[in-house]
C-alpha cells in the first residue's frame, strides 16, 4: 500500500506552486487532512462556549460596574466571593433554588411519567392527546409565564373562580402575593410548562422497553405497581438521569418564569440565584459580582451533575 | 481519479466561483437611510400614538425609514446593555429619566448639546425640561413627551360619599378608608407593590421628608423619617386595610385592572394610562382626575420624561431628524390624543386641544410644581433590588420597617460606595 | 404436570382471522410442538395457552381446570421467549428467581430453588452477572432456568433456539430434550424449524394460516403427510412432486407422466378410487437411490450439489425437476442420462384438486 502513491501532474507555471487551492488539494491527501476538517467546529466550540465560560470567570474577580467606570476594571481577588458569603440575599437563593428545582423537577418528573404511562398505551386518540400533552412545552417561557399570571390573577383569575365555585376556597386568592403560596403556585406554573419534556423523553426511552419483559413479568406474578418499580423505572433509569440533568440544568439557569410571575418576591420569598445574578447584572449593572454568582451556579451545577451521575449508577451496565 | 469531480476538482471550482464573485457589480447602495428605534412603549394606545406619529414623520421626512421595536420594561436594561456592549446598538433609543445616568455612565449616549442649540424649536421648552437628560452641561436628549403624575379617583363614589378629592396625605388615607367596602369588593387605594413599586415607596419617602440627594451634592436616607415614611405606606395594607391584599404583587397591569373594574377608588399613576382607563370608565362622570396629595413635609408629584436619545453616533444625523420630530406641535398633540402622554413641549401644551379639558388641568397645574424623580448611577439597581423587596416584606409581614429601612440604607450604601 | 385442552379456539384482530377453531389435546408429559410458516398464528395460540392474549371462543383447559379467566400468573406455567425477556437491570440470580420473589416465597427457600435450576443448567457461575454480560447461549440456559424454577405444570416456548447460531441450536436442542426428559413437564413449543419439530415434539401441529393441516405423531408427519402442504413444509431437501395419470400395470398400480411410466409396486396406499385420473407422486430426495430397483426413472442430470455425506442431484424427468438425495460415491456430471431406483413402497399420492393425500 505505501508504495500506491498519488502522483500530480507537475506544477504548469512557478504560480501554480503556491496556488492555495492546489495546496489544499494536497494536503487533502495526507493524514493531516482529518485534523484539518476538525478546526472549524474546534474553533466554533472554542468561540462559543470556552471564551464565553473562562471570560465570565475571569469577570468575578474584576471590579466590574458598568455604571460607575470611575471604579475601573481592576482586579479584586476573591473580593465578590468573600461579600457572598456574608450576603443574606445570596443565601436565601440558594435556599430557594434548592426549594425551586427540587420540588418542580419532582413533580414534572412524577406527571411526565403517568402522562407518558398513559401514551404508551396505544389507545384509540392518544396520537392527538399526545400532541395535546406537548403543547405546553411549545409555548415560550415569557408566554406561559403571562398567561398563568392572568390565570392565577386574584381579580380575574380563572383558577380563583373555580376554586371558590367548587368551595375549595373562602374566597380569591392572590397566590403570587402570600410568601407561603408563591413559590408553589410558581412550581405547579413551572410543571405544568415543562412536564412534556419528561414526557417525551420518558416516552421515547418507554419504546426502547421490549414488550416481552412485561409479559414475562405477568407470568412472573409481577403487578402493575412492581412492574413500574422493577421494570420499567430501572430501564428508564439513563434517560431519566438525562432528563433530569437537563432539566436540572435549564432551571437553576433561567430566571424567566419567575421574572415574570413574582419578580422574586414577595419580599424575597421567590428569589433565586438565577434571578438574583440577573438582577445584579442587569439592574445594579455590577458584572463583577453577577459573574461571581453565575461561577457559583456553575460549580454547583457541575457539583451536581457529577453527584447525580454517580450515585444514579447511570454509567454501570 | 477517473470520476469527474474529485475533491480537489471541485476545490478549484469553488476557488474560481470565490473569485468570480469579486468582480460582479455591487448592488447600489439604498437611497434613504434607515434606522431603527427601540422604545418601551406597551399598551394599545401607545402603540396607536406611535403610529401616528411615524405615519407624519413619513411624510416629513421620506429620506429616512424609521423601523421600531418594542422592548418590554424589563428587560430593556438587560437588552440595551448587551446591545451597547456588544456593538449593535439601535440608533435612536427612548430613555426615561430614571435610566440616564446608568446609560450615560456606561456610554451608550451621543452629545447632542450643538444640534440642541441650534434647533429652531429648542425655545418651545423650558430649560427644566433638559435637566434630566443634562450632565456636566452637555446635553444628551430631547424630551418626546412627559410623565405627569397624578391621581385618578372614582368621581362617582366620592360624590355618593361627599368626599372632595384629597389634597394632603392624610386626607388621601381618610378618603381610603371611607371609601373601602369588602362587602361591595371595594378598596380605597390600589397600590402598586409589585414590579415598579419602588417610586412610589421613594416618593412617599420624600413626601415625609427623606429626601435621597441633598444641596450639597450627597446621597442619603434619613432613617427616621423613612422609617415613618414606610409604616405609612405600608400601613395602608397592613393596618388599615384599604388596599387589595394583592398588593405585594400588584405591578402596573394589576393596578390599571382594578382600577377599571371597580375594585379600587383611588389610583395613582401619570397622563400616560388616561385613554386606556377613558376606554373602560366615562372620563369626568366615573372617573375624574387630581393632583397627586402633598406629603407632611414635601410635595412629591414627579415630572419624568422619555427622551429620545441617539445610541448610534455612525447614523447621528437621520437620528436627529427622528428625535427632533417628537418636538412638532402637530406630533406631540398627535402623540397626546392617541395616548394621554403629555407633551413637553410648551408650545405643544398651550394648544386648545389640551388647554382647553378641565380633565387636563390637574396636569398642568402638576407641570408648575412638579419635580423630576432623584437620579444617580446606581439609582435604578437599588430601587428596584434592594427599595421594592424590602418594602415588600414589610407588606408580608416578614420585616418592620426599622428593618426595611436599614436594609434600605445598606444596599444604598453599597450602591453609591 | 397436566394435560392440556385446547377446545376450538378462534382469534380475529378484528376483521382479520388469526386462529381458526383450533383443537388439540395433549397428554400429561407430552410435547407438543406448534409447526408452520412464519405468521400463521403460532405465537398467538401460545399466547392464549399462557393468558397473554384472549381468545375470541373456545376454551383452554389445564390439567382439570378451564383457565379462560385466569390471570397468567396463576396458571401455574412458565415461558420461555425467542427474546429471552431477561429483566436487564437484574442478576441472573434475581432474574431466575424473580418469580418466586413475586410470589412471596421465603429469601432461604428461592436461593435453594435457584442454585438447583442453576445447576441443572450449569449456569451456577453466572448467578451474580446481569443479562448484559453474557452469550446468547447462556441467556437462553437463564431463561430456560427461569422458566423450571418454578417447577410449573406446563412449559411455553416460543421459539427459543432461533435467535442461537446453528451448532449452539443443535446443541440446546439436547438439552430442552434431555431436560423433558429428566422433568417430564408438559409442553407446547413453538418453532418454524421442522427438524426441532421431529427431534423433540411426541406430537407436531403442523399449521398453516390459522389451521392444523396434521396433528400427528412425528413419525406419521414425516411418513403419511397429510397434505401437500405438510408434505412440501417437512424434509430437507423438500419431497418432489412428479404428476401423471395414475394407471392400473402389470406389478399394480402405475404413474404415466411426461418422461415414462413409473412402476409403484408395493405402494401401501389405497388409490385405487383414483384409477385414469391426474394425481401427484411425493417421492421424498432420499426414495430415490442410484441402485437397481423395479421401479425406476430416466432424466437428464442437471445440478449435482456434493453435501458431504450426501450428493444432492437434481434430475430433469420430462419436464418435471426432482431431487435425489445419493450417497457420497455419485457424481454424475451434468447433461448426462441417470436411471433412479425408487424406494415405491414409501410414495404418497396426492389429489391435484384437494392436495389431500388420497
Ligand atoms: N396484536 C396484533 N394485532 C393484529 N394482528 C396481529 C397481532 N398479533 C399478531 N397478529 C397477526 O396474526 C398473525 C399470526 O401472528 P403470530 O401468531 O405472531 O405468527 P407466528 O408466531 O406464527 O409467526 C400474523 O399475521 C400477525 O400479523
Ligand atoms: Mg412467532
Amino acid at each position: 500500500m505505501a508504495e500506491a502513491r498519488i502522483t500530480y501532474p507537475p506544477p504548469r507555471t512557478a504560480w501554480d506552486r503556491y496556488n492555495p487551492i492546489r495546496l489544499i488539494g494536497e494536503v487533502s491527501e495526507t493524514r493531516y487532512w482529518m485534523y484539518l476538517l476538525l478546526l472549524p467546529s474546534a474553533l466554533l466550540i472554542c468561540a462559543v462556549v470556552i471564551y464565553p465560560t473562562l471570560y465570565g470567570m475571569q469577570m468575578s474577580f474584576r471590579e466590574m460596574r458598568l455604571n460607575r467606570p470611575d471604579l475601573g476594571t481592576d482586579w479584586v481577588g476573591l473580593k465578590h466571593y468573600a461579600r457572598m458569603l456574608a450576603d443574606p440575599i445570596f443565601w436565601v437563593s440558594l435556599r430557594n433554588t434548592a426549594v425551586w428545582v427540587t420540588s418542580a423537577i419532582a413533580l414534572e418528573f412524577l406527571i411526565g411519567l403517568v402522562a407518558a404511562l398513559a401514551l404508551n398505551r396505544n389507545l384509540p386518540g392518544s396520537k392527538v392527546l399526545a400532541v395535546l400533552i406537548l403543547l405546553p412545552y411549545f409555548l415560550p417561557n415569557v408566554v406561559a409565564g403571562h398567561m398563568w399570571a392572568l390565570m392565577l390573577d386574584p381579580r380575574l383569575g380563572v383558577i380563583n373562580d373555580v376554586l371558590v365555585h367548587l368551595g375549595w376556597l373562602a374566597g380569591y386568592k392572590a397566590w403570587f402575593a402570600d410568601p407561603s403560596t408563591a413559590m408553589a403556585a410558581a412550581i405547579v406554573v413551572e410543571a405544568w410548562h415543562s412536564f412534556p419534556f419528561f414526557t417525551l423523553l420518558i416516552l421515547a426511552g418507554l419504546k426502547g422497553i421490549p414488550i416481552d419483559l412485561y409479559k414475562a413479568a405477568d407470568i412472573d406474578g409481577a403487578g402493575p405497581f412492581a412492574q413500574l418499580r422493577l421494570i420499567t423505572l430501572p430501564m428508564l433509569r439513563t434517560v431519566i438521569a438525562a432528563a433530569v440533568i437537563l432539566r436540572v440544568i435549564g432551571l437553576v439557569n433561567s430566571p424567566d418564569l419567575l421574572l415574570i410571575l413574582t419578580s422574586g418576591g414577595p419580599g424575597r420569598s421567590t428569589q433565586v440565584l438565577s434571578l438574583y445574578a440577573f438582577q445584579t447584572a442587569y439592574k445594579d449593572f455590577n458584572f463583577g459580582y453577577a459573574g461571581a454568582l453565575s461561577v457559583v451556579m456553575f460549580i454547583l451545577l457541575m457539583g451536581f451533575a457529577w453527584a447525580y451521575v454517580r450515585l444514579s449508577k447511570v454509567n454501570e451496565d | 481519479m477517473t470520476s469527474r469531480f474529485d475533491r480537489r476538482s471541485v476545490l478549484k471550482m469553488g476557488g474560481g466561483l470565490l473569485a468570480a464573485s469579486a468582480l460582479l457589480p455591487r448592488a447600489a447602495f439604498a437611497q434613504s437611510t434607515a434606522i431603527n428605534y427601540w422604545h418601551t412603549f406597551t399598551s394599545q394606545s401607545e402603540f396607536a400614538g406611535l403610529d401616528e406619529v411615524m405615519k407624519l414623520f413619513a411624510a416629513a421626512h421620506p429620506e429616512v425609514a424609521v423601523t421600531q421595536e418594542n422592548i418590554p420594561n424589563p428587560e430593556f436594561m438587560a437588552k440595551v446593555t448587551a446591545a451597547v456592549v456588544s456593538g449593535s446598538r439601535p440608533d435612536v433609543t427612548m430613555v426615561s429619566s430614571e435610566r440616564f445616568a446608568d446609560l450615560l455612565a456606561m456610554g451608550a449616549l451621543n452629545d447632542l448639546t450643538d444640534k440642541i442649540a441650534a434647533w429652531d424649536r429648542r425655545s418651545d421648552f423650558d430649560d427644566v425640561r433638559f435637566a434630566s437628560i443634562s450632565k456636566d452641561g452637555k446635553v444628551y436628549g430631547v424630551p418626546a413627551f412627559t410623565f405627569v403624575d397624578w391621581m385618578y379617583y372614582r368621581k362617582d363614589w366620592f360624590d355618593e360619599a361627599g368626599l372632595a378629592p384629597p389634597t394632603t396625605y392624610a386626607e388621601f388615607r381618610d378618603a381610603a378608608i371611607k371609601l373601602t367596602d369588602p362587602a361591595k369588593g371595594r378598596f380605597g387605594f390600589g397600590m402598586r407593590g409589585g414590579a415598579g413599586g419602588q417610586a412610589y415607596v421613594i416618593n412617599v419617602m420624600e413626601g415625609f421628608g427623606a429626601k435621597l440627594m441633598h444641596e450639597d451634592g450627597s446621597i442619603s436616607l434619613d432613617r427616621d423619617k423613612a422609617i415613618e415614611a414606610v409604616d405609612w405606606w405600608s400601613g395602608l395594607l397592613v393596618k388599615d386595610g384599604v388596599v387589595p391584599p394583592s398588593a405585594p404583587n400588584d405591578g402596573f397591569r394589576q393596578i390599571m385592572e382594578a382600577f377599571q373594574t371597580g375594585q379600587t377608588a383611588m389610583l395613582w399613576h401619570h397622563t400616560g394610562s388616561f385613554q386606556d382607563n377613558a376606554k373602560l370608565l366615562k372620563a369626568g362622570v366615573e372617573f375624574a382626575t387630581a393632583a397627586i396629595p402633598a406629603g407632611p413635609v414635601n410635595r412629591v408629584s414627579r415630572l419624568g420624561y422619555a427622551y429620545n436619545t441617539a445610541t448610534k453616533p455612525e447614523t447621528i444625523d437621520a437620528s436627529w431628524e427622528w428625535i427632533k420630530f417628537w418636538g412638532e406641535p402637530d406630533a406631540a398633540v398627535a402623540f397626546l390624543e392617541k395616548t394621554g402622554y403629555f407633551p413637553a413641549s410648551t408650545k405643544a401644551a398651550q394648544d386648545e386641544r389640551i388647554s382647553g379639558n378641565p380633565l387636563y388641568k390637574p396636569a398642568a397645574d402638576t407641570l408648575g410644581f412638579g419635580i423630576p424623580s432623584p437620579s444617580f448611577p446606581g439609582f435604578a439597581g437599588w430601587s428596584e433590588s434592594v427599595v421594592l423587596p424590602a418594602f415588600q416584606r414589610v407588606l408580608i409581614k416578614e420585616a418592620t420597617p426599622e428593618q426595611a429601612v436599614d436594609e434600605m440604607i445598606d444596599g444604598l450604601n453599597q450602591a453609591i460606595a | 404436570m397436566a394435560t392440556l385442552s385446547i377446545n376450538s379456539i378462534r382469534k380475529s384482530f378484528g376483521a382479520v382471522e388469526v386462529l381458526n377453531n383450533i383443537d388439540i389435546q395433549l397428554e400429561d408429559g407430552g410435547f407438543l410442538v406448534l409447526l408452520g410458516p412464519s405468521g400463521c398464528g403460532k405465537s398467538t395460540l401460545l399466547s392464549i395457552i399462557a393468558g397473554l392474549e384472549t381468545s375470541s371462543g373456545g376454551d383452554i383447559v389445564i390439567g382439570d381446570r378451564n383457565v379462560n379467566d385466569v390471570h397468567p400468573k396463576d396458571r401455574n406455567i412458565a415461558m420461555v421467549f425467542q427474546s429471552y425477556a431477561l429483566y436487564p437491570t437484574m442478576s441472573v440470580r434475581r432474574n431466575i428467581g424473580f418469580g418466586l420473589e413475586m410470589r412471596k416465597v421465603d429469601a432461604r427457600e428461592r436461593e435453594a430453588a435457584v442454585d438447583r435450576a442453576a445447576d441443572l443448567l450449569q449456569i451456577g457461575h453466572l448467578l451474580d452477572r446481569k443479562p448484559g454480560q453474557l452469550s446468547g447461549g447462556q441467556r437462553q440456559r437463564v431463561a430456560m432456568g427461569r422458566a423450571i424454577v418454578r417447577n410449573p405444570e406446563l412449559f411455553l416456548f416460543d421459539e427459543p433456539l432461533s435467535n442461537l447460531d446453528a451448532k449452539l441450536r443443535v446443541e440446546m436442542r439436547t438439552e430442552i430434550k434431555r431436560l423433558h426428559d429428566r422433568l417430564g413437564t408438559t409442553t407446547v413449543y413453538v418453532t418454524h424449524d421442522q427438524v426441532e419439530a421431529l427431534t423433540l415434539g411426541t406430537q407436531v401441529a403442523v399449521m398453516k394460516a390459522g389451521v392444523i393441516q396434521q396433528l400427528a405423531d412425528p413419525e406419521t408427519i414425516y411418513t403419511k403427510p397429510a397434505n401437500m402442504f405438510v408434505a412440501g413444509f417437512i424434509g430437507s431437501p423438500t419431497m418432489n412432486f412428479l404428476r401423471g395419470t395414475l394407471e392400473a400395470g402389470a406389478g399394480g398400480l402405475q404413474l404415466r407422466h411426461a418422461g415414462g411410466t413409473l412402476a409403484m409396486p408395493g405402494l401401501e396406499q389405497d388409490a385405487s378410487t383414483h384409477l385414469g385420473r391426474e394425481v401427484v407422486a411425493g417421492i421424498r430426495p432420499e426414495s430415490l437411490h442410484g441402485g437397481e430397483a423395479a421401479a425406476a426413472l430416466t432424466g437428464i442430470v442437471d445440478v449435482v450439489e456434493p453435501t458431504g455425506p450426501d450428493t444432492m442431484v437434481v434430475v430433469k424427468v420430462g419436464e418435471q425437476l426432482l431431487t435425489a438425495r445419493l450417497g457420497p460415491k455419485h457424481r454424475p456430471r451434468p447433461g448426462e442420462t441417470l436411471r433412479l431406483g425408487v424406494d415405491a413402497a414409501s410414495i404418497n399420492l396426492f389429489d391435484p384438486e384437494t392436495e389431500n393425500r388420497i
